[in-house]
């Protein structure tokens, strides 16, 4: 018998086939898509609920350059004066009427030792302890410059940032050292930041990169961006994304620095850099006055609000202020590049970021018209 | 008998006699030798002194009863030694040997351990307060003299004098904690009656404007957060000595003695507490938890009389009653006893403003103070027993321990503590210079200006000038003085006799003043007033980096262009090493103000420097940055106006290492 094969049977058969495989690889992604919902874990926590701070409530007016957090107490600095707020409201306002050195408060050091605070101001260095202020000036101590951006502690050192250098004074000895570009790498005088470990210290210079101190070596590193003076970033990750470094943290917990600058976001893990553009990345603004990091976040203090940037998901939330509304907007975006906006009854007191600090879960940010606290909420359904 | 029988008897008796006599002269020949290799005999004290630095006297200045109070731990400074003493036979029954010049003692509260601060070693001894056996040295900051334990014994807290700082200590590790900021010279503490506080009399006023009152601290730690939660304002005065505090039934009142010092008015009169006054601060604490500064009461009472000044206070301590208060005047040799129900009735009864008028009355004394008993020299610590019936006094210049009856409120005995008897020149001016007697009134001694054996009071005051207001001038230290001559501001004082002796008498004392004889001792002890170990400088002399190049700026004879610096600019040619740092001239640094009738001044030696703040002739400079930021714009003061910040900072370091 000869078998053949009517050409109808074939199509037939052959239609089945087709659709036997063609049919499953239509219907994975559909099953892909319709996965199990992600665990709650993996879900961003929101800022929902914001607390604001300003003039309309006993804060000084204007700018709020950094915030620091001590326990129950947090510290804000501002550009009048030294604000000190315990149990949801503020408690002193600190002016050079009650001895502060300078009314501009650019950053604070809590000595969790002995529970001392030092104030760097723009009219010097003042230290709070026990009620009184004492005063250190570039005319009538070490300090290098009256110009103090940031404060630091490493044990009995306080290390100091200023527009011309940086000085360590010795709490014990009273005695105090200067780093320049005399003897150490500093290309430009400006040292914005500081970020004390163990081991090192880093500063943030403006114009001058990163330094970094190795306290057993008593060596600097620096770490600038290999494209020099060029605003463009010709390769991705090479290096240090601008030399303009506004601060510097670093991170234990992902043994990773960050800096802070006016023209992206830098990360370095001791291999890779990492660098954050707003043109491929949830980053709300180029231009960050300063940077945290804890765990496995990242937040970034920009000019357009502030972004938190999950580097285990790539997720960014950005935090806005809606100036005609004063509500809130959250915009998550996700490592795929799709956006979801939220929408929250308070907000920020402005989109002008200058700095944030942690106290427990909750967050605060220093704005330039106040500042903001933001309530820790649960996660997102 | 035959002839060759008497004979031989009498060549036998010749034999005999010459023996005995050869013996005879042997036994002579001897002695003389005995006699001549003997030292010659010690001349007389008056026409040659043994040297002074094999006597070393007690000189107690601190004490410590036992809890049962049958042992008296005595603290000599100037023999590096504790003494026990058995409060009932009233003997020295043992002895332990500690640091370097110790200074203060206290004891733990089971009883178990005592603690010395040894001031020049800055160290703590621990001592087993049985067997005197030392148990361990534990290192504090720098120069240690006040120390007390908190009430659970696990606690040290250390008041470093030079260090401006007190030390946390953890006595279970022995370590060192922390460190906490006191205000300046921080010398004595105490443990406040709940635990809760340790209070921290600073000696020193705060470094402010010399044409302004100074203004002391009291600081005030937190037990709890072991952190200084309060630095109190004691305003107008300085030195403040022990604290004691009384019961709660008492009125819970710090009492801590002071000196108020009139250095703002031009000295002309010096009666009636015309240059200065002594008292005591009388602060009621803070009952809050906070204990803020504003929650805390001060008045401020004199013990001085109208016509007669008690100088000098400085042992404070109370009956456990409370009922009773001592204050031991130093300069004065007197113990003043307190009715403090007087004491507090009166400031009860007082309004604010009376409580101000307080501070400046003399003839307030007599309503609370109803005793004052004569003691030994110098009387510095004073302790009372646990059930109130006795007070011990701790009699410095003397080596004794004055014994009091609180029963009677009358001297009961006097300990001999055995130190040595007799005088030495220098022994006798160190009790010169504690002595006030020898200023009109009792108003002052040497050490009243210059406390802590030869510190400076940190003062500008206004002496003996022929234009009032004029020409006010920044006390000075006595260290390593010897060679430094002249002396004052202006260099008109050709050696320390003649500032000692008519400058003082006429200006200061405003009375007969001293012998000459009395002026040479005083001019020996203060000749042998050293500067300490400097904590600057490495105990091996090696310099720091930073010190070797602020050596190097000191020694320059170039700017940093090259520029060759004229002699007159360089700073050996007034601060020459080869004579301490000063090469005895006057000269014009362009320091001068509008008050001041003279512009070249005596240079000052620079030895001790870190210890003198403020600088400058009328105390201007309040650190060491600005005599050159603030006070030599136009380079005469040195050329430094070439120099960065870290080449001042570098000087500065060297500086420091003098």
């Amino acid at each position: 018998m000869k078998l053949t094969m009517n050409a109808n049977k074939i199509t037939s058969v052959l239609r089945t086939a087709l659709l036997s495989v063609a049919l499953p690889l239509a219907v994975l992604p559909c099953i892909h898509a319709q996965a199990p919902a992600p665990d709650r874990a993996t879900q961003p926590v929101l800022y929902m609920k914001w607390i604001n701070y300003t003039a309309a409530n006993g804060f000084p007016a204007g700018e709020v350059y950094c915030v620091t957090v001590d326990g129950t107490r947090v510290w804000a600095g501002t550009s009048h004066g030294l604000v000190l707020l315990e149990d949801g409201r503020v408690k002193k306002v600190f002016s050079p009427e009650d001895g502060l050195v300078g009314r501009a408060v650019m950053s604070i050091a809590v000595d969790q030792q002995n529970g001392d605070v030092w104030v760097g101001t723009f009219g010097g260095l003042s230290l709070y302890s026990g009620g009184k202020f004492k005063n250190y000036t570039n005319l009538t101590s070490g300090l290098a410059n009256d110009l103090v951006y940031g404060v630091a502690f490493q044990g009995q050192f306080l290390w100091v940032a200023t527009a011309a250098g940086v000085n360590r004074l010795d709490t014990y000895t009273g005695t105090w050292s200067i780093f320049n570009e005399s003897n150490a790498p500093f290309e430009e005088p400006w040292a914005y930041g500081i970020s004390v470990t163990k081991e090192k210290v880093y500063f943030a210079v403006w114009g001058g990169g990163i330094l970094a101190y190795d306290l057993a070596k008593q060596t600097w590193r620096p770490y600038t961006d290999p494209d020099g003076e060029m605003e463009i970033v010709l390769y991705r990750n090479q290096g240090l994304i601008h030399n303009i470094v506004s601060s510097v943290t670093y991170n234990p917990d992902t043994k990773t620095f960050w800096a802070s600058t006016y023209f992206g976001l830098s990360g370095y893990d001791g291999r890779n850099w990492h660098n954050y553009l707003t043109k491929d990345s949830g980053l709300a603004s180029n231009f960050i006055n300063a940077v945290q990091s804890r765990g496995d976040d990242v937040w970034a203090s920009t000019q357009s609000g502030l972004s938190q940037l999950d580097t285990r998901t790539n997720t960014w939330i950005t935090y806005s202020r809606d100036q005609k509304t004063g509500r809130g907007g959250i915009l998550i975006t996700s490592a795929d590049g799709s956006k979801q906006r939220v929408a929250t009854e308070t907000s920020l007191a402005h989109n002008y970021i200058l700095n944030t600090a942690f106290q427990g879960n909750d967050i605060w940010v220093a704005t330039a018209q106040g500042l903001s606290h933001g309530i820790h909420a649960q996660s997102k359904e | 008998m035959t002839n060759t029988t008497q004979h031989s008897a009498s060549r036998l008796k010749c034999r005999e006699e010459a023996l005995l006599g050869s013996a005879l002269l042997a036994l002579v020949i001897a002695l003389i030798v005995f006699v001549v290799q003997q030292p010659k005999p010690a001349a007389a004290a008056e026409h040659t002194p043994a040297p002074d630095a094999v006597t070393r006297y007690l000189s107690p200045v601190a004490l410590q009863l036992s809890p049962n109070g049958q042992r008296l731990y005595v603290v000599c400074e100037d023999s590096d030694v504790v003494l026990v003493v058995d409060t009932s036979s009233q003997q020295v029954i043992g002895r332990a040997e500690v640091g370097k010049r110790p200074k203060g003692i206290t004891i733990s509260p089971d009883g178990n351990s005592l603690y010395v601060s040894d001031e020049a070693s800055d160290a703590v001894t621990e001592i087993d307060p049985q067997t005197l056996a030392i148990r361990r040295t534990i290192s504090v900051g720098w120069g240690p003299v006040g120390l007390v334990t908190d009430r659970a014994g696990t606690t040290l807290y250390v008041a470093n004098t030079l260090g401006g700082d007190v030390s946390v200590v953890d006595l279970p590790t022995g370590t060192e904690k922390k460190r906490l900021h006191a205000g300046r010279f921080p010398e004595y503490v105490v443990l406040s009656r709940d635990g809760s506080r340790v209070y921290v009399a600073n000696l020193l006023a705060r470094l402010g404007p010399p044409d302004q009152p100074p203004v002391s601290e009291l600081t005030v730690i937190d037990c709890a957060k072991q952190q200084v939660t309060a630095r109190l304002d004691v305003p107008g005065v300085l030195q403040l000595r022990h604290i004691t505090e009384l019961p709660p039934a008492a009125g819970s009142f710090l009492l801590i003695p002071f000196m108020r010092p009139k250095n703002l008015n031009p000295l002309v009169q010096i009666q009636q507490g015309g240059y200065l006054t002594h008292g005591m601060a009388v602060i009621r604490p803070s009952t809050t938890s906070a204990g803020e500064a504003r929650d805390y009461q001060i008045s401020e009472l004199l013990l001085d009389d109208i016509d007669h000044s008690y100088a000098d206070g400085f042992g404070a301590a109370t009956t456990p009653d409370g009922h009773w208060a001592l204050v031991t005047a130093s300069g004065s040799n007197i113990v003043s006893i307190v009715d403090t129900s007087r004491l507090r009735t009166l400031l009860l009864n007082s309004t604010p403003t009376r409580r101000l008028e307080l501070a400046n009355r003399l003839d307030s004394a007599n309503r609370f103070v109803t005793t004052r008993l004569p003691t030994g020299r110098n009387p510095t610590d004073v302790v009372t027993s646990a059930d109130g019936r006795f007070a011990y006094i701790a009699n410095r210049m003397d080596d004794s321990i004055t014994v009091l009856d609180m029963m009677q409120r009358q001297p009961a005995a006097t300990i001999d503590l055995g130190g040595p008897k007799r005088l030495s020149r220098i022994r006798r001016g160190q009790q010169l210079f504690f002595d006030a007697s020898h200023c009109y009134q009792g108003q002052m001694a040497c050490a009243t200006c210059h406390p802590h054996e030869g510190l400076s009071d940190g003062l500008a005051w206004s002496l003996e000038t022929p234009q009032l207001g004029r020409d006010v001038v920044e006390n000075r230290t006595l260290y390593s003085i010897e060679g430094t001559e002249p002396f004052k501001w202006n260099g008109k004082n050709p050696d320390l006799e003649t500032q000692d002796g008519p400058r003082t008498a006429m200006y200061i004392f405003r009375s007969q003043g001293f012998s000459s004889s009395e002026v040479d001792d005083l001019v020996g002890y203060v000749f042998s007033l050293r500067l300490g170990r400097n904590p600057h400088l490495a105990a091996d002399g090696h310099l720091t980096d930073a010190q070797t190049r602020g050596h190097a700026i000191f020694f320059r004879d170039k700017t940093n262009s090259g520029a060759p610096i004229s002699p007159l600019q360089q700073c050996p040619t007034c601060h020459s090493p080869l004579t301490h740092f000063t090469s005895k001239i006057q000269i014009d640094v362009g320091t001068a103000t509008k008050y001041d009738t003279i512009t070249a001044f005596d240079v000052p030696q620079l030895e001790g420097a870190v210890m003198k703040p403020p600088y400058l002739h009328n105390g201007e400079a309040l650190e060491m940055e600005e005599i050159w930021t603030r006070f030599n714009p136009e380079d005469k003061h040195g050329l430094t106006s070439d120099m960065n910040k870290a080449q001042l900072n570098d000087l500065i370091e060297y500086l420091k290492t003098l």
